[in-house]
């Protein structure tokens, strides 16, 4: 019996080896934190076209949509570390344990395996708001506070932190000199400022490029490292010397559950290699209006330093109370 | 525009665009009348193969399965008491009463004439008047809407049933149960567990409250006249019938395709709407719950009335106004196309193709319905008691299957129980559900016309559109109570 038993387990132990060294030997899945069709549901679908001939397995992609992302978050770090199920990780991941004392997966609760993109936002007007600038923006502000509303996700969402980061850098209040109108999603937002019931956001730049186009919207301000190629009059917040708003950013990134083996990561670095160089993934990153970073930054390093950013800015406007 | 028209039509008319419709109408029928199952999910699980096609063909196709899953909610809603979607809710209150008193073939036929004629009216208004229900969207802010929720939920007067009062519990306890979860500030509410901190997603609720009760009706009392098969016999929809239904079927096409025009709102408020509207204005008032047609004409052409205005945005604006058009707004940027005041610049012709497609899928809808209904027409001859396990099982993997999560397989249970002792009070279930999908409208415009108004109410009477919406509810008020006074009367 005892005999049986261990021939049983090293049976066991060499098929455990052999599966793990032909990975990937079935589909991957590949989880999308939020809804479909939304910015991070195109990056994964269009991560999930490019990988898959490197992979040389098909990647499905899952949309667990709820709580900011943090459902899909929590489901991928929990989930067994057989390099099977991924994450389609956002600035959400990094920045909703900084905000919220009871977020249900820390920051650093998975296995990092590359950078993926970087979203510049936008900040905007409509276009027939008297603001040229945001020197102007900011002024009448300062004049009556309270008085203009911006539309965000929330409060504590990216492209809440990118007006309040702005205010802090001027001194202002970040939670009261402009009021926030919480709404659901890009095409809500833009719709709020298209229909002129609040005054100004600053929200993805993908959700906005198509009424700036049109002239149905004015730029202030991107809150990206270099100027947008498509709109290169436009300064960056950066360039007029915002020192918080300068450093807020959206990013995607492809993430494990946490003590991946390094076969996994091995193969998934070369596979990410070649997607870095294909056309196929640079194009669809174009049209999205993002700027591919896979292979330019450590994203370990990179997930700490936006938790701590994060977590800072937090503790400065009081969330963490 | 004629010209251009016939151009587009020529480049559409092809065999194999043909084909992909009638493939995408068929597919969403029948994943429509599966309960679970929903046209997201149809339209989502189609959008990888769309990278692969053609950029009109493919926005066709997703098209065609939203119609397709429009439509088939009302087939399991009429058959088997379950909205297959949640716009197919109101069709349940007099569909299944009519596939009982066995005119299960008359329900589905009189669901697919509304169907297909709210959905090419919402088309010919997708195509000719765009522009100016473009810019009334654009002026609905949050008051507005807050106004427009009020109004919608003034239904709840109309299918409570034998009691108002028992009509507003439900309602209430609707309202209540909307609020669970991360409320639009980032504050969670009735957070028992973590994830509840999501709240209660709406097809577990739905399914969970019409499905499972009808299955704990027959395990506990034993219901023999559950075990009779139900006769088909009565299949057509008669002239006077067509005719005396024919008002609230073509106000329900305009219910739909303002509402549908308007971002955010949904098939299942235009739905609720156009039940509630048809049943205060129709001469068969009294019968309505008990297995009228017309009151499946006026759900059934209001939710497909949805179909073609809720693109309105999406083309004119470039602003999706709920997750299919925002799964088609994905399909578009994948092919290099931007929605919005620039594509009708830019892509003009494929932008007329995908109008003269459109509206070969109302036909092609038509006729997949009819085809599809001789099939589905023999599940009203299963026995109840046979049917209602199997109903079960596709409800148990629909429900899993939307987000793969025994969370929400749980909440159907918990609902299905909290359904089963609603019934046993005698308390309507339409008045809990309609609540519940309009709560959270209702709640997160009036915190945003506050946050905006700075606390000040007078923003809610503040333009003509608030003070129309307005007067239509008190106006719907009045009515009622005058209704329920003369009923004490009598």
């Amino acid at each position: 019996m005892k005999r049986a038993l261990s021939l049983a387990a090293a049976t066991l132990m060499v098929t455990c080896a052999a599966n793990a060294q032909s990975y990937p030997s079935e589909s991957v899945t590949l989880v999308v934190p939020y809804g479909p069709g939304g910015a991070s549901d195109l990056a994964g679908r269009a991560l999930a076209e490019s990988a898959r001939d490197f992979l040389g397995e098909p990647i499905t992609v899952v949309n667990q949509a709820g709580s900011g992302g943090m459902t899909g978050a929590r489901d991928v770090s929990r989930s067994d570390p057989d390099g099977y199920t991924l994450l389609l990780a956002r600035v959400g991941m990094a920045l909703s344990p900084a905000v919220n004392a009871n977020s249900s997966v820390d920051w650093d609760e998975y296995t990092f395996l590359s950078p993926l993109e970087a979203t510049p936002m936008i900040l905007a007007v409509a276009e027939d708001s008297p603001y040229e600038s945001v020197e102007e923006l900011l002024e009448s502000i300062d004049s009556d506070p309270g008085a203009l509303s911006y539309a965000a996700s929330g409060a504590t969402a990216i492209d809440g932190f990118t007006v309040q980061t702005l205010l802090a850098d001027v001194d202002l209040d970040p939670l009261t000199a402009a009021t926030l109108v919480p709404y659901r999603g890009g095409g809500e937002l833009a719709t709020a400022l298209l229909g002129g019931h609040v005054d100004f956001l600053a929200i993805a730049a993908g959700s906005l490029m198509p009424h700036i186009e049109s002239g149905d919207m004015r730029p202030l301000m991107v809150y990206s490292p270099e100027r947008m190629d498509a709109l290169p009059d436009v300064p960056t917040a950066e360039e007029l010397e915002y020192e918080l708003a300068g450093q807020v950013i959206g990013w995607s990134a492809l993430y494990g559950p946490p003590d991946l083996p390094d076969e996994v990561v091995d193969t998934w670095n070369q596979v990410m290699e070649q997607v870095a160089e294909d056309d196929g993934w640079l194009s669809r990153a174009d049209d999205r209006g993002s700027i591919s970073t896979i292979g330019t930054l450590d994203m370990a390093t990179y997930a700490e330093e936006q938790y701590a950013f994060y977590r800072g800015l937090a503790e400065e406007f009081g969330y963490l109370d | 525009m004629l010209n251009d028209l016939l151009i587009a039509f020529q480049a559409v008319a092809t065999l194999e665009n043909f084909l992909i419709m009638a493939a995408g109408i068929w597919g969403g029928v029948i994943i429509g009348a599966i309960p679970g199952m929903t046209g997201t999910m149809a339209v989502t699980l189609a959008l990888p193969f769309t990278f692969y096609m053609q950029p009109i063909p493919s926005i066709l196709l997703l098209v065609a399965l939203y119609k397709g899953s429009t439509y088939g909610g009302s087939v399991s809603a009429i058959l088997i008491k379950t909205p297959g979607t949640a716009s197919a809710a109101c069709t349940t209150l007099d569909g299944y009463p009519l596939a009982r008193q066995g005119k299960a073939g008359k329900a589905l036929n009189m669901a697919l004439y509304s169907s297909c004629t709210g959905d090419f009216i919402s088309n010919i208004s997708l195509i000719f008047i765009a522009a100016p229900l473009a810019l009334l969207a654009l002026r609905i802010g949050p008051p507005e809407y807050f106004m427009l929720m009020v109004f919608a939920l003034t239904t709840v007067a109309g299918v409570s049933g034998r009691s108002l009062l028992l009509g507003l519990v439900s309602a209430c306890m609707g309202l209540l149960l909307a609020t669970v979860g991360e409320d639009m500030y980032g504050s969670f509410r009735f957070d028992l567990t973590v994830d509840m901190q999501s709240g209660l997603a709406v097809a577990p609720v739905l399914i969970g409250l019409f499905a499972i009760p009808e299955l704990l009706k027959i395990v506990v009392f034993r219901n023999t006249e559950s075990h009779k098969p139900m006769q088909l016999g009565d299949n057509k929809v008669t002239r006077a019938e067509l005719r005396r239904s024919l008002k609230s079927m073509l106000k329900g096409s305009m219910i739909g395709v303002v509402m549908g025009a308007i971002p955010g709102i949904g098939p299942s408020a235009a739905a609720f709407s156009s039940y509630g509207e048809a049943q205060r204005s129709s001469r068969n008032r009294d019968n309505f719950g008990k297995g009228e047609v017309e009151g499946i004409a006026a759900s059934e052409s209001a939710n497909n009335g949805c179909c073609g205005s809720t693109m309105i945005p999406l083309l004119a604006l470039g602003v999706p106004g709920d997750v299919i058009t925002g799964v088609m707004l994905g399909a578009f940027m994948i092919h290099g196309m931007t929605p919005g005041p620039m594509l009708f610049e830019n892509n003009l012709n494929e932008v007329y193709m995908l109008f003269i497609g459109m509206l070969f899928s109302s036909v092609l809808l038509f006729g997949a319905g009819k085809a599809t209904m001789r099939f589905f027409s023999h599940i009203a001859r299963i026995p109840p008691g046979l049917m209602a396990p199997i109903v079960l099982i596709l409800c148990l993997f629909g429900i899993f299957s939307i987000s793969n999560s025994m969370y929400d397989v749980i909440v159907l249970l918990a609902m299905g129980v909290f359904g089963f002792f609603m019934f046993l009070f005698a308390i309507p279930a339409a008045p809990f559900l309609i609540a519940f999908i309009l709560g959270p409208m209702l709640e997160e415009n009036l915190r945003r016309a506050l946050a905006i108004s700075r606390g000040d109410p007078s923003i809610l009477v503040s333009s003509p559109i608030t003070w129309l919406f307005a007067s239509l509810a008190v106006f719907v008020v009045v009515i009622t109570i005058r209704q329920q006074l003369k009923k004490a009367k009598a």
